[in-house]
């Protein structure tokens, strides 16, 4: 086994142990600067990715682990989300009781989670980075000890997280069972012979239900609003944006790599009608929200939709489409939860009408949540334009018995539009009367919401880069 | 690649576009650092421009990058150099650099000096995509920033009504004639299936009968955009009035740049207006007549009219205004008469003597405390010497007297209107001679003669801030007529890209004599004719003498021929009885069938929805293994 193939999971989940320790001799009005230490390790961890090969796939334990094109992308996404929610937390802290220093150990130890499942290479990594990520988001929704609403949105979690864990290691289990092999590469080539066979068929649903609950695809979704509203803002985003990253990861693999072609293919209707199903549950249900955590709750939903328009295409592009969707998914949910996380801190409110007049407020705060928010809506030249636009491509490619779906997708555009633009209208047109305080900014958050700013315009504008690394990274999965 | 010379043509385009993004972002409460950045990103686009027509004057190339490409789609940013391009750019950072600088002195005390510096830096930006652009959808795209930029820029002064008007109305004009430009655009792309200035010039080379019966309305649409910009009869009634912005402006955007864009335009698609002419059926009746002729007349007419308007003016820079107006006639009919030379070279030296009129006349403004009115100014000349020398030879120059440059352009023009169309010779001699008449008309009334107001009585010369640029422009005005800038542009748009022979200096000085001589001496008699005309009138006068002489012509002149009392009407007629039908589309349709109709349905639906999530873990766990069995019960079912 080739150990150094492993080395930047191992300077993060390294890293999350020194922390927990660290934490121990840290006097309490210092634990901050843990934070940003932590958010630099992850920086340092990301500069070093780059001096990775992934040109050719390369093996660790037992086949069980593969670095390559994709795994390496999924690696990079995650360690930049982390450092955002790092920076999101450290800002956020002072709202915890106690466990600040342990509340970044856990956000390294999910992320270790995270990049080990965009290796994964057999079932049991798969099952393992899985609960790796699942475990540590029980504690870290509910970190707000104090506040029933993070408990229940934890208990939630946990019950609907084991209930569909349990589904995940029934369908391994059967998938096991019947072919005899728990590895990706292996099982592709031995399941062409048990393409009828119903209990194989059944174990692999199962697994699909399994990482459908992580990407909240309808209807695994129910647990979403729910733990999205209760959960600490960093927590929240990081669910967001990281927890649903990895379920997309293993489901393209999954599909992509372990599943025989003609299993697949019969599935295409199934994937269609859940992405178009989670699509309109999404933005349907975002409409009559109030709560701004509930509402983009709502609108994860709906993203997933978008996400599984490109799984459901079956082909190059579509898994190019949710790569590249998902890199402008991350900036702009990003932004969004930073100003967020900020107004719930400052304000103790996440209801829309806190967020009235924040323009004379905080115009940095407010520019950011109008660009996520249009972005979001898919208005060019942001981000989220070019990434619907790329999905929706790539079902329009794959012939007239997808055009229904389109339909469906622009439908659900058109219905986010009109929530999106209220959150848009709630910052500058909103007749309730304006408090004068001024929000506070600190350095790191204005940095990372500049950053984010500038990342959902770059890929917007000039989305060339990405989506040339995209491709690269989908090259490994099979149509 | 990097390394490449080509390549400082995208800094040129793009640094003033950093400047502006930069002030806007991060220095608009630095007045004196944004007008700096400003002005160093012009000044050094200028000097790559300089650096890039020195090191391959003659040559003609593009440099490209490609924006997005997908698979199958792609799309590529192209910037053409070739002479007629590195001319203008040349052009327009230069002048725009002195302007920049005049600028700051002339507004150094406006508590919105960032955001004036960035429009402009905007506004420089746009209008060098335009002289850079290599297909028609970049230049429209830019040619609408122009628009934009040039809104904020004229609505500078957003609280005076005049002014907020004034933008409103030059941004509606050119929309109009934006839109007949889109649709120019799309005949052209319908016809030819291609948008790129080489490749639809090289189709035509090959096939002029490529366009078919479209070629007539295909090109006056597309003149339709230039008519608009270059404020031609009869979309012109935006400039005047665009005056309301600060001077520099009107020297920047209505003398050297913005205007010039339109003739600009028809230079670089001077090959469709080559196609073999034809007109469709429903326009049988023009048959024998060739777009370029509509051109042409419609070029005269307007350089006619507004020299007409211009005679009865009071207003100094109304007076300039329609004196553009004028000379854009010129350079426009130019064009119509197969001289796309000529009209840039035109256009190339009044960007520099009308750019420092309009600055002597911000200058003359600035010293008496924003009077504009010319009959309360009076005996400037010896207060501000040097305003007044350079204003004198930019109006010599517009005059076209030899051996200033304007009369070699200008003297350009004539000999194109004697070799195609007698009619319209006769009509530009005419104006040439209201030209002079009414420039000297502004110059005894506003700087000789006695003081005629309190203002005037106080004036004193303009810093050096402001002077400066007024003296490196005087040196163009003089210069630029003998330093074989015409000699280069027939290069540019000679058919094998042969350059002329050099001329010595002599030469140079009396080419059009040799050239011509007909046209220069009549040109010459008719500026004659004007200056004792109008020392007649106004040599020592201390009121207009032509109203009572004249009466209601002299009335309806000063009314611009009632042209904008007109539109109004009609627009005004128009709006009412599209309006009423709009609101009852908008109110009973769109927003109460289309919108409140499906706001409501979605909302009633939601609303439902949410009833599902109660927040029952119970029922969630309930839901969720009911939705595992369905999708096992879905991909079974088939």
């Amino acid at each position: 086994m080739n150990a150094s193939l492993l080395s930047l999971e191992w300077m993060i989940l390294g890293g999350g142990l020194v922390f927990l320790l660290l934490d121990l001799w840290t006097p309490a009005g210092k634990k901050r600067s843990l934070g940003y230490a932590a958010a630099a390790l992850v920086a340092v961890t990301l500069v070093w990715s780059f001096r990775v090969d992934a040109s050719t796939p390369q093996l660790a334990f037992n086949d069980g682990y593969v670095l390559d094109a994709l795994a390496l992308f999924f690696k990079r996404f995650f360690l930049i989300a982390t450092i955002g929610v790092l920076l999101m937390s450290v800002d956020f802290a002072d709202q915890f009781q106690a466990g600040i220093g342990e509340y970044y150990s856990l956000i390294l130890f999910a992320l270790g989670g995270m990049m080990l499942a965009a290796s994964a290479n057999d079932f049991t990594m798969l099952f393992v980075s899985i609960e790796l990520i699942t475990v540590t988001f029980y504690v870290l929704t509910s970190f707000l000890r104090h506040k029933t609403p993070s408990l229940e949105a934890g208990i939630k979690y946990l019950i609907l997280g084991a209930l569909s864990s349990g589904v995940m290691v029934y369908g391994i289990a059967l998938v096991f069972g019947s072919s005899g092999t728990m590895k990706f590469g292996e099982l592709a080539e031995k399941a062409a012979g048990l393409t009828h066979q119903k209990v194989f068929l059944i174990g692999a649903l199962f697994l699909v239900a399994g990482l459908a609950f992580k990407i909240s695809a309808f209807p695994f979704h129910v647990w979403t609003p729910d733990v999205y509203e209760g959960s600490p803002s960093p927590t929240t985003a990081f669910l967001a944006v990281g927890s649903k990253a990895a379920g997309f990861v293993l489901l393209l693999r999954f599909l992509f790599v372990a599943m025989p072609h003609a299993v697949v293919a019969e599935w295409s209707r199934v994937l269609m009608v859940m992405s178009g199903v989670t699509i309109l549950y999404g933005n349907l249900c975002a409409i009559p929200q109030r709560s701004l955590k509930r509402l983009l709750g709502y609108s994860s939903i709906s993203n997933g939709g978008y996400m599984l328009l490109g799984v459901a295409a079956m082909s190059h592009e579509g898994s190019t489409a949710v790569l590249y969707y998902l890199s402008g998914y991350l900036f702009t949910v990003l932004a969004g939860f930073l100003v967020i996380s900020i107004v719930v801190r400052q304000l103790g409110s996440d209801d829309l009408k806190a967020i009235a007049g924040l323009h004379r407020r905080s115009p940095l705060l407010a520019t950011a949540l109008t660009l996520a928010m249009v972005s979001l809506a898919g208005v060019p030249p942001l981000a989220g334009f070019f990434g619907k636009f790329l999905l929706l491509k790539s079902v329009l490619e794959q012939g007239s018995s997808y055009y229904w779906l389109m339909a469906v997708a622009v439908v659900g555009v058109v219905i986010s539009i009109s929530y999106y633009l209220g959150v848009v209208r709630a910052i500058y047109w909103s007749d309730r009367p304006i408090e004068p305080k001024e929000l506070i900014l600190g350095a790191p958050m204005r940095i990372a919401l500049y950053a984010c700013v500038l990342g959902m315009l770059y890929l917007g504008l000039f989305p060339n880069f990405t989506l040339e690394l995209a491709s690269r990274a989908t090259g490994v999965l099979k149509f | 690649m990097a390394t490449q010379i080509e390549n400082i043509a995208w800094w040129i385009l793009l640094l003033p576009l950093l400047s502006a993004v930069g002030i806007t972002l991060f220095t608009l409460r630095f007045h004196k650092l944004s007008a700096q950045i400003s002005i160093a990103a012009v000044s050094v686009s200028f000097l790559l421009s300089l650096l890039l027509f020195v090191a391959l004057p003659g040559s003609a190339f593009s440099v490209s990058a490609s924006w997005i490409h997908v698979a199958d789609l792609s799309i590529d940013f192209r910037l053409i150099l070739d002479p007629l391009s590195k001319l203008m750019l040349l052009v327009v950072t230069g002048v725009g650099m002195l302007i920049h600088i005049y600028s700051y002195g002339y507004l150094h005390d406006d508590r919105s000096l960032s955001r004036y510096f960035a429009s402009l830096s905007l506004f420089t930006f746009s209008m060098l995509g335009i002289v850079l652009a290599s297909n028609f959808v970049m230049m429209f795209i830019f040619w609408e920033l122009v628009g934009v930029s040039s809104y904020l820029l004229i609505g500078f002064w957003y609280e005076k009504a005049s002014a907020a008007d004034a933008c409103k109305k030059a941004f509606l004009t050119n929309r109009v004639g934006d839109f007949g430009f889109i649709l120019g655009i799309l005949v052209v792309w319908a016809a030819l299936g291609s948008l790129e200035f080489d490749q639809l010039k090289a189709v035509l080379a090959a096939h002029p009968g490529k366009l078919g019966a479209m070629a007539g309305v295909g090109g006056l649409l597309v003149f339709c955009g230039a008519m608009g910009k270059s404020a031609q009869f009869p979309l012109h009634v935006w400039l005047p009035d665009a005056m309301e912005g600060p001077t520099p402006v009107s020297a920047l955007i209505h003398a050297a740049t913005m205007v010039a864009a339109g003739v600009y335009m028809l230079c670089r698609t001077f090959f469709l207006f080559q196609a073999t002419p034809a007109w469709p059926e429903a326009l049988a009746f023009l048959h024998g007549w060739t777009a370029l002729d509509i051109i042409a007349w419609i070029g005269g007419a307007t350089a006619l009219m507004a020299a007409l308007m211009a005679v009865q003016q009071d207003d100094i820079k109304r007076i300039l205004a329609y004196s553009t107006l004028s000379q854009l006639g010129y350079m426009v009919m130019a064009v119509g008469l197969s001289g796309p030379s000529p009209a840039m070279y035109h256009l190339t030296t009044h960007a520099f003597f009308k750019a420092m009129l309009f600055l002597g006349a911000g200058s003359v403004i600035h010293a008496c405390h924003h009077e504009q009115n010319i009959w309360r100014m009076g005996g400037l000349f010896r207060k501000m010497p040097i305003t007044s020398w350079t204003f004198l030879l930019g109006a010599l120059a517009l005059c076209g007297v030899q051996p200033l440059s304007g009369f070699y352009s200008k003297d350009a023009i004539l000999a194109q209107a004697m070799e195609h169309s007698l009619p319209l010779f006769g009509l530009a001699m005419g104006v040439a001679g209201l030209t002079t008449f009414y420039m000297f008309r502004l110059v005894f009334v506003a700087f000789f003669g006695k003081e005629r107001g309190e203002q005037a009585a106080h004036a004193h010369e303009s810093p050096g801030i402001m002077t400066w640029p007024l003296r490196a422009l005087a040196f163009f005005t003089v210069a630029s007529g003998v330093m074989g800038i015409d000699h280069f542009i027939a290069g540019a748009f000679a058919a094998g890209g042969h350059e002329a022979a050099s001329l010595s200096f002599a030469e140079a000085l009396m080419a059009p004599f040799a050239h011509s001589p007909a046209a220069a001496f009549l040109g010459l008699f008719a500026t004659m004719l004007g200056l004792s005309a109008a020392w007649a009138c106004y040599g020592a006068a201390d009121a207009d003498p032509l109203p009572q002489r004249f009466g209601s012509i002299a009335q309806t002149m000063r009314h611009r021929f009632y042209f904008d009392e007109m539109y109004e009407e009609a627009i005004r007629l128009t709006h009412d009885a599209i309006a009423s039908v709009a609101d009852w589309i908008d109110r009973w349709l769109i927003s109460g069938l289309l919108v409140r109709g499906a706001h409501g349905s979605f909302e009633v639906f939601g609303r439902f929805l949410r009833l599902l999530q109660s927040g029952n873990l119970q029922t969630y766990a309930f839901l969720l293994v009911a939705g595992l069995l369905a999708i096992i019960y879905l991909s079974f079912s088939h």
